[in-house]
């Protein structure tokens, strides 16, 4: 039997973040009709980038590649960490393309990130579906054309609020043959 | 549509290069990478990326703005993107100069890359999908891909062969469908004006007026409406050819107007005093019987001699059934692709129906009830079953008889003078057809004076 593993990255916030983690670790067993099994994971420290006061996700993704328990069909993590790579000013999320292992960040899911009032709801709802999204991507999902589609791009929250919490026909086709192969 | 694209990825830092390389891997694109301007050079000589992501600042000898001039010296039209750390005016400058289409400043926002990226991929499926519509359009119309194994049919493409670089008008007599507009285009895809504009007017759709103004345009101000200067067909054609479809259907005004442009290569523009000189090529052709028209005082006799300088006559369906089998498959293939339908087989039973039904609306019609068929078609190969709507329309070949008060002698010769004319005068070809000898033939021909 594999499991699908959602962790909490250390220094999660005992308020709201961990409200959403608990609400994608819900979301995503049902969105994948897999058993899910949670995971406590070590603070990402070693990933701080004072120059740009950011977290490298690609260091994030090599730890979580090392600390993949062998029953994990995936592992997706979850942290209140400031993700980027590179060549970008930040990622809402990352994963290996056809891998194992993927991290969404919680940070500029929030509406005070923009100046805005707090809003639980909207949160929530980002977070799962930024959760579907990087967790699709391990099972080889690219990119779907469908902005209503949980696999279409989202460079900003405005263009996440406006995309489904649910997989398109096609993507969701593609997804179930995914975990068949599994 | 996406994967058929392929991007690299160019920077010596590898970490950089592996992560844009992957974030555009998510978005569905074939991403290659390479860690130094020469091995970029060496990649872009053996294959064609769409976007080249170039870092400004490489060691090696070969900086971003070298290694971008030296695949651009392989690839003239390669979009390429210059990335820095190090933004300066300078190397903005020197970038845009050398012909990069973008420079960004990295770290970039995620929605700077993908509208950038978006953009260019739309302009390449364009310009993809318009070189694939001009080589399917001069193909289907090219004389070699004319499909017809009949005799005159070959003899009409080998004529339009011959004087498709000639400058000499062209009058093509057909009835409709019998792909009279084909026919033009065959000949001015074959000739030298190919690469010059092909324009079809159809005379019949517009009114006098109307036509007077899209053939030769107008002025600013020369009737209500006319609020610009506006181009007419013959200035579109110039260089090329133009089609007038349905000629016979002219007014006598525009028939005195074509006839100067004819004689004089030259016309005003509606409400204009300027002549216009152009050098076009006049293809016409008409349904009607022209030679008729002229004697019934309908057709200016003077511009049916300007016209008809080379005749073609398109014979009907009916006379080339031979080639209803090749059109029927033709269309069939065609169309599998168009409806996505994979139907590939057409019985015998299907076939011999189609050889037997008249086809008054000729080609056009046979590919009108081809692909109504291959829509209602429930298997994988056409029946006859399918094709049941034909004899609904009650024009097939069965119900034709001859005209009350005609001699057996008078059947005979109308006979033998229309094999012959559908065998292109081969008297062995039409022995044959009408099953009797050739020596028997010839004596049938002399006794009732069939010209050949």
């Amino acid at each position: 039997m594999k499991y699908l593993y959602v962790g909490a990255i250390a220094g999660i916030g005992a308020g709201i973040e961990r409200e959403a983690y608990r609400e994608v670790r819900e979301r995503v067993a049902a969105g994948f009709g897999a058993p899910v099994r949670e995971l406590e994971l070590p603070g990402v420290e070693f990933a701080y980038d004072a120059g740009r006061r950011q977290y490298g996700s690609i260091p994030v993704l090599e730890m979580l590649t090392r600390l993949c328990p062998a029953d994990a069909l995936k592992l997706l993590a979850v942290g209140g960490q400031d993700l980027f790579i590179p060549v970008l000013t930040f990622v809402f999320g990352h994963a290996q393309l056809g891998g194992r292992v993927a991290v969404i960040s919680l940070a500029r899911l929030r509406q005070e990130f923009y100046g805005l009032e707090p809003n639980r709801e909207i949160f929530l709802e980002r977070a799962h579906k930024e959760a579907l999204h990087e967790t699709g991507h391990t099972f080889g999902l690219v990119h779907c054309a469908d902005r209503s589609c949980a696999m279409s791009l989202a460079t900003n929250v405005r263009q996440i609020d406006l995309k489904h919490a649910a997989f398109c026909a096609a993507c969701a086709a593609q997804l179930r043959r995914g975990l068949r192969e599994q | 549509m996406k994967s058929h694209w392929q991007i690299l990825v160019v920077d010596d830092e590898e970490v950089m290069c592996e992560s844009l390389a992957a974030w555009l891997r998510e978005d569905g694109y074939l991403v290659d990478t390479a860690s130094s301007g020469r091995e970029a050079v060496d990649m872009a000589s053996r294959r064609d990326y769409a976007i080249y992501f170039v870092d400004l600042k490489m060691p090696g000898g070969m900086d971003g703005i070298e290694t971008m001039m030296q695949i651009r010296r392989r690839q003239k039209e390669a979009s390429i993107i210059i990335i820095t750390a190090y933004a300066t005016v300078d190397t903005a400058i020197t970038a845009m100069k050398e012909g990069a289409q973008e420079y960004i400043v990295k770290p970039c926002n995620p929605e700077e890359i993908s509208l950038l990226v978006s953009r260019i991929i739309k302009v390449k499926n364009l310009q993809r999908e318009n070189t694939i519509l001009r080589k399917k359009l001069s193909r289907q119309y090219c004389v070699h891909d004319v499909i017809s194994k009949n005799a005159r049919m070959h003899a009409i493409l080998g004529l339009a062969h011959e004087i498709s670089s000639l400058r000499s008008t062209v009058l093509i007599q057909g009835e409709s469908g019998t792909g009279k507009e084909m026919v033009a285009r065959a000949i001015h895809n074959s000739g030298d004006r190919a690469a010059k504009p092909f324009v079809a007017v159809s005379c019949a759709a517009l009114a006098e007026t109307l036509l007077e103004s899209e053939l030769f345009g107008h002025e600013k101000g020369s009737f209500t409406g006319a609020n610009q200067q506006k181009q007419g067909k013959f200035e579109m054609a110039a260089g090329g050819t133009i089609f007038l479809d349905e000629i016979g259907d002219i007014s006598p005004k525009l028939q005195v107007d074509l006839l100067r442009v004819l004689q004089e290569r030259s016309f005003y523009r509606v409400g204009g005093s300027e002549e216009v000189r152009v050098d076009v090529r006049v293809i016409a052709a008409t349904h009607v019987n022209l030679q008729q028209a002229v004697a019934e005082g309908r057709f200016r006799d003077d511009l049916f001699y300007r016209l008809n300088v080379i005749e073609i006559r398109i014979p009907p369906l009916r006379e080339r059934r031979e080639d209803i089998p090749l059109l029927a498959h033709h269309f069939m293939e065609r169309l599998s692709h168009e409806l996505g339908k994979d139907i590939g087989e057409i019985s015998e039973g299907a076939l011999k129906l189609l050889m037997d039904y008249n086809w008054p609306g000729n080609v056009r019609e046979l590919e009108n009830a081809v692909e109504r068929a291959m829509v209602t078609c429930r298997g994988r190969g056409l029946a006859e079953e399918d094709f049941s709507f034909l004899a609904q329309n009650g024009a097939s070949g069965k119900s034709w008889a001859p005209p009350a008060g005609m001699t057996l002698q008078e059947m005979e010769k109308l006979l033998i003078a229309s094999t012959i004319e559908r065998t292109g005068g081969n008297i062995k070809e039409a022995a044959a057809v009408l099953g009797i000898d050739r020596s028997t033939l010839y004596e049938k021909i002399k006794r009732y004076e069939i010209p050949r």
